[in-house]
C-alpha cells in the first residue's frame, strides 16, 4: 500500500476533518450560528464534491485502492455526489428551523457531515468490513440525529426504536457477513464474485449468508417485513432530520444493496431473487394500503418512502443492467421528490406541531398559491404522473422488469402506485377543493433558503421528468463497475 | 475415554456453546438486573473460551479484558447508580406479542440451524494452528491480528475511529444537561 | 412557418398560450378571459389551416412532424401525425375550446386565470393524444388530460365535487395504469425480435400483431395486453359497467367541464379502441367483439332506461352520453366500412350535441339556480328563442333526419345490420327510448302547464350565450345536410385500419 493510494481517499479524508473543525466551531458558538455553521458545512461538502471530481474519478477504468478496501468507479462517484447533494440541501434546510428552534446547530451539522462521510464509504466499499463500517457510521448519526430533540417525547420514542431495531439488523448483517466468511474465506466483493461464478454446487451456508445480509440489508432500505421502524422513527424525528433520513441514508443503503447484490452476489441470482421478489411485492403493497389510513403527513410520508423502496427494489429483482442503472436513477429522483415534499412539512411547522396533520394543508392554494402549486407537482410526481420525475423513475424501474419478465410484478405495483394517488391527493384535496375552517391559519415560515431548495427541488422534477435523458446517461455510465453488460 | 479424547474439541465446544447461550437467553429472563448482568458476563466469559478453543487466543484474551472485565464493569456501575432492584414486568405487551416472537424466534433458529448443518456437511474446519500465515510471513496470534488489522483493514480500522467519535457525541448530547432546554418544552415558541 | 411544425403548432399551442396567461397579472380578470378566448380562436384557425393542407386520398399519417428523439434509451420520440380520424377529432376539440372559454364567461368567478390555464393545459393534452405517432407521448399525454380535469371538476364544480373529482380521478388511473404495463409489454416483445427499443406506433402494431393467442385469457399475452388496454379505454368511454363515474363527474363539473368532458374526453376511449385495439391486436380484437357487443348494447338500453327516469336535466344527459358512446362501440365491433364511419362521425356528432346541451342546461342552470325538470314548465312563451335551440339540439340528440344524429345512427346501425342483426334491433330499440326521454323532458320543462311563479322572470338567451352555441348548431345542420364534407377525409383512414 504506497502513499499515492490515499489520494483517491482524499475526499473522505477532508471530509472527516471538516466534520471536526465544525464540531469544534459549533462548541465556541453555542446555539448561535445556525445559518453560518450550514454554510461553512455546506462549503466543506462542496470541497469535497471538487476532490472527488479532481482525484476520486477513476480515469484509466475502475479500480480498487488501498489494499482492495474501496472502489474508485463511476458507480461509486454517482452515489456519493447524490447523497452528498442530500446533505447539502438538507444543510440548507435545516438553519432556520434550528434557529427557531433550542437546540445547538454545531454537532448537528458535524453529524450530517459524519453521516455523509458513512454515506461515501457504502458507496465506494470493495471489502465487507468497510461497507459495514461505513453503514454502522452512517447509522450511528442517524440514531443520535433522530433523537436530536431530546426533550420531545416523541424524539426519544423515535430514536430508541430506530436504535435497537437497527442494531438487530446490524447484529443480523454481521451474522450473515461471517457466515459468508465462513463458506468463503474472503471477506473481498471482486474474490466473492469469482468465487460465486466459479462454484456450480449450491451450497446452503452461503445462501444461508447472503440471505441474511439482504435481510440487514431491506432493514436499512425500510422494506417489508423489516418496515416497522419507519413510522415512529419519521415522526418523532426533527422533520429536517425525517428529511434526511428518508433519501440520503436510502440511497446509500441502495448503493450498498446494488453493489452486493448485483455485484457480488450477482452469480447467484436464481437462489436470492424469489426472496426480493417477495419483499418487492410486499413493500409495494403494504407501503400504499398503510399509508392510506394515515392524517399525520409525516406518517403518510414514511409509508409512502416505504412503497418507493418497494418500487426501486423491482430494479434490483430484474438483476439486469437496466434494472441497476434504473434503480440509480429512481434514487436519484426520489431524492429530489422527497426532499421538496418534506421542505413543505417544514414550511407549515411554524406552531409546534402544525403542518403534520393532513388538515394543515385546507386552503392553503388561497393563501398561499405558490407553495401549494410546489406541493403538487411533488404529489404528483411521488404518485408518479406525467411530466414530473417520478414518472420517469417507475417509467425505467418498471421497464427493466418487464424487460426480465416479470410483468405480474410489474402489474402489482402500477396497480398499487394508481392507489397512492389516493392519499397523495387528500393532501391536493385539502389544499386546492376545501378551505381552511381555522379562523387563524398557521402562518408559513418566510425562510429564503428553504424557499431556495424548494425551489430547486421542484426544478428538478420537473426538469427530469420532461428531459430525463443525462441523468440516465450518467447511471449507465456505472453500470460496467460492477461487471454487468 | 477414547471417545473423550477423540472428539475433546467437540465436546468442549459444545459445552462453551451451550452455555454462551443459556447466558444470553439468561439475560432477557431474568427479573433481577444484577443477575441480567452476571448472566451476561458468563456468556462473555464462554465466548472467550470459544475464542481460545480455535486458537484466537489474543482475541479470547481481549474479550476478557475489554468486555469482561471493562463492560461488565460499567454495566454493573450504571445498575448500581440507577439503583434498580427489579423490573416490573410489562404484562399487557409481553402477553400480545410473545407467541408471535418465539415464532419468530423458532422460525429464524430453525433457518440458521439448516443453513449451518447443510452447509457443514462434507465441509470439515480446517485445522486451527497457533501459528498463522498472512503475507507469506509466519507469525503468532497477536501479530497476525496486529498485522491484518493496521495494514490490510487500516481504512475500516480509521472509520471506526469516527464511528466512536460520533457514538460519543451522542452520548454527550443525550447527557448533557442544558440550561435554556429545561422547562421550555424545546420546541420552538408559538 | 413550415409545413412540418404545424401539428407541434397546434398541439403545443394552448400550453405556450397557458403559460402567457400565467404571466397575466391576477387582478386582469378580463384580459385573461379574452387572451383565452384569442388563444383558443388562434387555435381553431391553425386547425382549419390542418384541414386545408389534408390530403384525404392518403390513407395513412400525414403533415407528420420530424421524429426527434425524447427518451433514446428507451427509443422514446416526438413524433405527431394525422389521418382522417385524427383530424375530425382534432377538428371538434378545437371548436370546442372557444365554445367553452364563452359558455364560462359569467358561470366561471373565482381562480379566472387558473381556470383557463387548465382548460388551455387540457387542450394540449387532448390534442397530444390525438395526433401522437410514439405510444409512449400518447400515454404521457393520456395521463396528462387527467390532472386539469380534476381541478375543473373539483374546484370550480357543485356541491358534490370532491367526490365526483376523486372518483373521476381514482377510476382513470386505476384503468391507464394497466395500459402502461401493456405498452411496457408490448415494447419488450418488439425488442425481443428487432433487439431496439422502439416505441413508435409502426413498431407496436407490428409487435402486437405478433403476439401469441393462448389458448385460455390468462395464457394469452395478446388477450391480456389488449385487455390491460381495453380496460384503460372502457373506463373512459365510458363502457357498462364501468360508467359509474360519468354521471357525478357531469353533474358537479361546471358547465365548460361538462361540454369538454362529454365533447372531448370521452372520445378518447373510442378513439383507443378504434385507433389501437382494434388494428394492435386482430385476433384478441375478434375473440372481444361478443363481449363488446353485448356491453355496448346493454349500455344502449341502460343508459336510456335510466336517462328516462332522472328528474335532473344535467344527469338526464350524461346518462344519454352512456346510450349514444354504446352506439358508436357498436359501430366499432360490428366493424363494417359503413358501421366504422358512422362510429367516427357519431364521435363528432356526440360532441357536438351533447356540447350543446349540457351549454344550454348551463344557461337556464345560471338563471334560475335549479336543473331540476320539476321546477320548470311552460317556459316556451317566456324563453321562445331558447327553447327554440333546445328543441333544435334535442331533435339532432335523438337522431332527427336531416340533423347530424341521423347520419351517424344511421350508418352505424346499417353497417351492423349486415352482421349483427340482432344486436341492430335491440339497438333500435334504444333509439326509440331516446326519443322518448329527451322528448318527455322537453315537454316537461318548456311545454306543460306553467306551474312556477319564479319562471315568469326568466331571461331569453343572451347574445354571448348565442355566441355559444352558433358554431354547434352551424356543425349540426352542416353534418345533417351535407355528411359528405366530413365522411371523406376519413374514408382512406378507415378503409385501411380495416384492411388489417
Amino acid at each position: 500500500m504506497s502513499l499515492s493510494q490515499f489520494i483517491p481517499f482524499l475526499p473522505e479524508i477532508f471530509l472527516a476533518v471538516a466534520g471536526f473543525a465544525i464540531l469544534l466551531a459549533g462548541i465556541s458558538l453555542g446555539k448561535r450560528g445556525a445559518r453560518g455553521l450550514s454554510l461553512l458545512s455546506l462549503g466543506s461538502l462542496a470541497v469535497t464534491a471538487i476532490l472527488i471530481w479532481v482525484v476520486g474519478r477513476p480515469v484509466e477504468g475502475a479500480h480498487t485502492i488501498l489494499g482492495g478496501m474501496l472502489f474508485v468507479d463511476t458507480f461509486a462517484v454517482y452515489f456519493k455526489l447524490l447523497t452528498m447533494t442530500a446533505s447539502g440541501i438538507v444543510l440548507l434546510m435545516s438553519a432556520g428551523y434550528l434557529e427557531r428552534s433550542d437546540y445547538s446547530p454545531g454537532e448537528f451539522d458535524a453529524l450530517i457531515l459524519f453521516a455523509t462521510l458513512g454515506m461515501m464509504i457504502m458507496a465506494s466499499g470493495a471489502n465487507l468490513v468497510s461497507l459495514y463500517v461505513g453503514l454502522e457510521l452512517m447509522a450511528l448519526s442517524q440514531y443520535v440525529l433522530v433523537g436530536y430533540f431530546k426533550l420531545e417525547l416523541k424524539s426519544n420514542e423515535g430514536a430508541v426504536k430506530y436504535f435497537v431495531l437497527g442494531a438487530l439488523s446490524s447484529g443480523v448483517l454481521v451474522y450473515g457477513i461471517s457466515l459468508l466468511y465462513g463458506a468463503l474465506g474472503t471477506l473481498d466483493l471482486g474474490a466473492i464474485r469469482a468465487a460465486l461464478t466459479a462454484s456450480d454446487t449450491v451450497n446452503w451456508t452461503l445462501n444461508l449468508g447472503i440471505i441474511l445480509v439482504g435481510f440487514g440489508m431491506l432493514f436499512k432500505v425500510a422494506a417489508v417485513p423489516f418496515h416497522v421502524w419507519t413510522p415512529d422513527a419519521y415522526e418523532g424525528a426533527p422533520t429536517p432530520v425525517t428529511a434526511f433520513i428518508s433519501v440520503g441514508p436510502k440511497a446509500a443503503a441502495f448503493a450498498m444493496f446494488l453493489r452486493l447484490f448485483l455485484g457480488a452476489f450477482h452469480p447467484e441470482l436464481a437462489q436470492w431473487r424469489i426472496v426480493m421478489w417477495i419483499a418487492a411485492a410486499a413493500t409495494v403493497i403494504y407501503g400504499n394500503i398503510a399509508a392510506l389510513t394515515q392524517d399525520n403527513v409525516k406518517r403518510m410520508l414514511a409509508y409512502s418512502s416505504i412503497a418507493h423502496a418497494g418500487y426501486a427494489l423491482i430494479g434490483i429483482v430484474a438483476g439486469t443492467a437496466m434494472g441497476l442503472w434504473s434503480v440509480m436513477v429512481y434514487m436519484l429522483i426520489y431524492t429530489f421528490m422527497n426532499l421538496g415534499a418534506f421542505g413543505f412539512v417544514i414550511m407549515l411547522e411554524t406552531r409546534g406541531y402544525a403542518g403534520e396533520r393532513v388538515g394543515d394543508y385546507a386552503g392553503l392554494a388561497k393563501r398561499h398559491p405558490g407553495a401549494a402549486a410546489g406541493m403538487l407537482i411533488f404529489m404528483l410526481s411521488l404518485a408518479g404522473i406525467p411530466p414530473t420525475a417520478g414518472f420517469m423513475g417507475k417509467l425505467y424501474v418498471f421497464s427493466s422488469a418487464v424487460q426480465a419478465g416479470y410483468i405480474w410484478l410489474v402489474v402489482i405495483a402500477v396497480v398499487m402506485s394508481a392507489v397512492s394517488l389516493y392519499y397523495y391527493f387528500r393532501i391536493v384535496v385539502e389544499m386546492y377543493l376545501k378551505d381552511g375552517d381555522e379562523d387563524e391559519p398557521a402562518p408559513l415560515v418566510r425562510d429564503r433558503w428553504l424557499d431556495a431548495m424548494i425551489g430547486l427541488c421542484v426544478f428538478v422534477t420537473l426538469f427530469l421528468g420532461v428531459y430525463p435523458a443525462p441523468v440516465v446517461g450518467l447511471a449507465q455510465s456505472g453500470v460496467h463497475a460492477l461487471g454487468l453488460g | 475415554m477414547a471417545f473423550l479424547s477423540a472428539h475433546f474439541v467437540a465436546i468442549v465446544f459444545y459445552v462453551l456453546a451451550v452455555l454462551a447461550v443459556a447466558g444470553g437467553v439468561g439475560v432477557i429472563t431474568f427479573k433481577n438486573p444484577v443477575h441480567s448482568a452476571l448472566s451476561l458476563l458468563g456468556t462473555f466469559l464462554m465466548v472467550a473460551g470459544l475464542f481460545v478453543l480455535r486458537h484466537a487466543e489474543f482475541l479470547g484474551a481481549v474479550q476478557l479484558l475489554v468486555y469482561a472485565g471493562g463492560i461488565m464493569v460499567l454495566f454493573l456501575f450504571v445498575i448500581m447508580l440507577v439503583n434498580v432492584r427489579r423490573l416490573s414486568p410489562d404484562a399487557a405487551f409481553l402477553s400480545r406479542r410473545a407467541p408471535l416472537a418465539v415464532l419468530s424466534g423458532v422460525v429464524f433458529g430453525a433457518l440458521i440451524a439448516f443453513g449451518v448443518l447443510a452447509g457443514s456437511l462434507g465441509h470439515p474446519g480446517g485445522g486451527a494452528t497457533a501459528l498463522q500465515m498472512v503475507q507469506g510471513h509466519v507469525m503468532g496470534n497477536t501479530e497476525a491480528v496486529g498485522w491484518t488489522l493496521y495494514r490490510h483493514f487500516l481504512v475500516p480500522f480509521e472509520i471506526v475511529s469516527v464511528v466512536l467519535l460520533v457514538a460519543m457525541i451522542g452520548a454527550i448530547i443525550f447527557g448533557r444537561k442544558d440550561a435554556g432546554l429545561e422547562g421550555r418544552g424545546g420546541r420552538m415558541e408559538p | 412557418m413550415h409545413i412540418e411544425h404545424l401539428l407541434t403548432f397546434v398541439t403545443l399551442g394552448p400550453a405556450a398560450g397557458a403559460l402567457i396567461l400565467a404571466f397575466i397579472p391576477g387582478r386582469l380578470e378580463k384580459v385573461q378571459r379574452w387572451a383565452a378566448l384569442l388563444i383558443s380562436l388562434a387555435e381553431f384557425a391553425l386547425s382549419c389551416l390542418l384541414w386545408a393542407n389534408f390530403n384525404p386520398d392518403i390513407a395513412g399519417f400525414q403533415l407528420q412532424t420530424a421524429k426527434v428523439p425524447w427518451i433514446p434509451q428507451l427509443g422514446i420520440s416526438y413524433h405527431l401525425g394525422i389521418d382522417g380520424i385524427s383530424l375530425l377529432l382534432v377538428m371538434l376539440t378545437t371548436l370546442l375550446m372557444p365554445v367553452v372559454i364563452i359558455a364560462s364567461w359569467r358561470s366561471i368567478s373565482e381562480h379566472v386565470k387558473a381556470f383557463h390555464i387548465s382548460l388551455l393545459m387540457l387542450t394540449t393534452a387532448m390534442l397530444g393524444a390525438f395526433v401522437s405517432l410514439d405510444v409512449f407521448l400518447f400515454y404521457v399525454f393520456w395521463e396528462l388530460m387527467l390532472i386539469p380535469m380534476y381541478f375543473i371538476i373539483g374546484v370550480w364544480g357543485g356541491p358534490r365535487r370532491i367526490y365526483a373529482a376523486v372518483k373521476f380521478f381514482i377510476y382513470t388511473m386505476v384503468g391507464s395504469v394497466l395500459m402502461l404495463v401493456g405498452i411496457l409489454y408490448l415494447a419488450y416483445s418488439n425488442h425481443l425480435q428487432t433487439h431496439v427499443w422502439s416505441f413508435a406506433y409502426s413498431d407496436l402494431l407490428k409487435a402486437g400483431r405478433q403476439l401469441q393467442m393462448g389458448h385460455s385469457f390468462f395464457t394469452s399475452p395478446q388477450m391480456l395486453v389488449f385487455a390491460a388496454f381495453a380496460l384503460a379505454f372502457a373506463i373512459k368511454v365510458p363502457m357498462f359497467p364501468f360508467h359509474t363515474w360519468l354521471p357525478d363527474a357531469h353533474t358537479e363539473a361546471p358547465t365548460g367541464g361538462s361540454i369538454i368532458l362529454a365533447g372531448v374526453l370521452l372520445k378518447l376511449g373510442t378513439y383507443g379502441f378504434l385507433r389501437y385495439n382494434r388494428p394492435m391486436f386482430p385476433d384478441a380484437w375478434h375473440a372481444f367483439v361478443p363481449l363488446i357487443l353485448v356491453l355496448a348494447v346493454i349500455g344502449i338500453l341502460y343508459g336510456a332506461w335510466v336517462a328516462l327516469v332522472q328528474p335532473d336535466m344535467k344527469k338526464l344527459v350524461a346518462y344519454s352520453s352512456v346510450s349514444h358512446l354504446g352506439f358508436v362501440m357498436l359501430g366499432l365491433a360490428a366493424g363494417t366500412i359503413a358501421s366504422t364511419e358512422g362510429a367516427v362521425l357519431q364521435m363528432v356528432n356526440h360532441g357536438l350535441s351533447t356540447g350543446a346541451l349540457f351549454l344550454l342546461v348551463g344557461v337556464i342552470y345560471e338563471r334560475r339556480h335549479t336543473r331540476m325538470i320539476a321546477d320548470y314548465g311552460g317556459i316556451a312563451r317566456v324563453v321562445p328563442v331558447y327553447t327554440g335551440l333546445f328543441l333544435l339540439v334535442t331533435l339532432s340528440s335523438i337522431g332527427l333526419p336531416g340533423l347530424n344524429g341521423f347520419v351517424g345512427e344511421f350508418l352505424i346501425l346499417a353497417g351492423t345490420w349486415r352482421r349483427y342483426p340482432v344486436a341492430v334491433i335491440f339497438a333500435a330499440l334504444g333509439l326509440i327510448f331516446g326519443a322518448i326521454y329527451m322528448l318527455w323532458m322537453v315537454q316537461r320543462v318548456f311545454w306543460n302547464p306553467f306551474t312556477h311563479e319564479e319562471n315568469k322572470s326568466l331571461k331569453d338567451i343572451n347574445l354571448r350565450e348565442v355566441l355559444a352555441v352558433a358554431p354547434l348548431v352551424i356543425f349540426i345542420v352542416w353534418i345533417g345536410v351535407h355528411p359528405t364534407t366530413f365522411l371523406s377525409p376519413m374514408e382512406a383512414a378507415v378503409r385501411s385500419l380495416l384492411m388489417h
